[in-house]
């Protein structure tokens, strides 16, 4: 992802600071409730998710939730909107700062991850659950893969025209690493994302660079991996 | 006695079989029908109307009462071939994903005396698809949290489909792919499809055919290949 394209993506993303102004009272039971609504769903799936079960997550009462949100899809479809933004934003301030595209990639990739890992619940929310519950939530899905289609597709100011890669290429990869996420998601481990990360670079860069890039890319990310894990295991010592 | 052609063990025959369309009712009254016929019968419509119930309702929404409905059984029947929806979903997808691969791996069969048997398989793939949009719905979406043997068969049909993308391009290749990358491209094809399947007329699917196989041969081809495929 070109660092001008990721710019101006965050530039568009309407994630507000919390930092400017403190969060009222109101606003921060709010939050919470729709912290717990994700949770929630992640936990018990969207057909077995209650508002009684949101409330004894976020600890608000039932006239509170019903004055901040007209039902539970009510506050699924606000709380998704709000929180797959807030993704978008932190999975493009490490692409910003990423010296090229593919390193651009590398760091969306990781820092997806890193969310996946430590948020596992909520990350079946955003990325399984929003399938079944469908409406606005899965509207704002899939405004959220184009976006991210498109800024992959920012490679292709690299790339001569003649040798371009099919048009659908990024919706292509990007539905590929959803996929993947779902399914260590689905299967209840989260953690087990992080062998796929060569695989998923030499996908991403594969798909538009052809093999020998592909090749590097997962040889990089494997790189990476092991020296992730080298120094975890030296910080356990 | 009554013709029940739908239920022989030919070929093409099943729950979404493409061409005629599966009788919705048996005749009412005393047929004559052997009871493990009507039986039987009875199972093929209810997998049809689960995937279609699912393509209606939504994960979120189906219930048992739509998909006996919609095969045209009571809810009691229902429950003496499943235990629950979540069973009837598995055996459904099953159906689907069987159905899917054996289209498929006969249209590579019949490309490989000349033909392009990737990019005849695919359009094999995606002509069922558009003929049947319920069966394509139900194999290329994710996996509900409460269907959990479903995301098993899931991962099934995506090493059997990739099984296949080797055998189309990779036992020609001096340095092959890694597998997982294979299952990742099979993966991206479904998810793929299935926002084609969502938001496109299912019969444009078709289309996508030569797109699709380009796809899919990209992170084959080095760049001299790239370079030399316009």
């Amino acid at each position: 992802m070109r660092q001008e394209a990721c710019a101006a993506a965050r530039e568009a993303l309407p994630v507000e600071s919390t930092e400017v102004n403190a969060p009222t009272p109101d606003a921060t039971i709010r939050e919470g409730e729709m912290e717990g609504v994700l949770h929630v769903v992640g936990e018990l799936g969207f057909r077995g998710a209650s508002v009684r079960a949101v409330l004894e997550y976020s600890g608000g009462h039932r006239k509170q939730f019903y004055g901040h949100f007209d039902s539970l899809e009510d506050c699924f479809a606000q709380a998704y909107e709000a929180w797959i933004d807030r993704l978008g934003v932190s999975l493009l301030e490490p692409a910003i700062t990423a010296p090229n595209w593919q390193a651009s990639v590398q760091a969306g990739l990781v820092k997806l991850f890193e969310f996946v890992d430590e948020r596992p619940a909520i990350a079946r929310s955003l990325f399984i659950e929003v399938q079944i519950a469908g409406g606005a939530a899965l509207t704002k899905h899939d405004e959220a893969v184009d976006r991210l289609a498109g800024l992959l597709d920012s490679v292709r100011t690299e790339i001569e025209p003649d040798q371009a890669p099919p048009a659908s290429t990024g919706i292509f990869v990007v539905g590929g690493i959803e996929a993947c996420l779902c399914d260590a998601l689905a299967a209840g481990e989260a953690n087990r994302i992080w062998d796929a990360l060569p695989e998923l670079m030499h996908l991403a860069v594969g798909s538009y660079l052809g093999k020998e890039a592909g090749e590097a890319a997962s040889e990089e990310a494997k790189e990476l991996l092991a020296r992730g894990r080298a120094e975890l295991n030296e910080g356990s010592r | 006695m009554t013709e029940l052609r739908l239920i022989t063990p030919e070929a093409k025959e099943g729950p979404f079989s493409a061409g005629t369309p599966l009788p919705r009712r048996l005749p009412p009254g005393r047929h004559g029908i052997p009871s493990n016929l009507v039986r039987e019968h009875q199972r093929l419509r209810l997998l049809a109307a689960m995937a279609e119930a699912v393509g209606d309702h939504g994960y979120a929404n189906v219930t048992t009462t739509h998909v006996s409905e919609r095969a045209n059984v009571s809810t009691s029947t229902f429950y003496k071939h499943f235990g629950n929806l979540w069973d009837c979903l598995l055996a459904a997808y099953v159906a689907a994903a069987d159905q899917l691969c054996e289209t498929i791996e006969a249209a590579c069969v019949e490309a490989e005396a000349g033909g392009d048997s990737l990019a005849e398989g695919i359009r094999a793939g995606l002509d069922l698809f558009a003929t049947e949009p319920a069966l394509g719905r139900l194999v290329c979406a994710q996996a509900p949290r409460e269907a959990t043997a479903l995301g098993a068969a899931r991962r099934l049909l995506i090493s059997r489909l990739a099984a296949m993308l080797r055998r189309a391009r990779g036992d020609k290749e001096e340095r092959p792919q890694p597998h997982r990358l294979d299952e990742r491209l099979i993966d991206a094809t479904l998810a793929f499809l299935h926002t084609r399947l969502a938001g496109d007329d299912p019969e444009r699917l078709t289309s996508l055919a030569s797109e699709l196989a380009a796809i899919l041969d990209r992170p084959r081809l080095g760049g001299a290949a790239i370079a030399g495929q316009r």
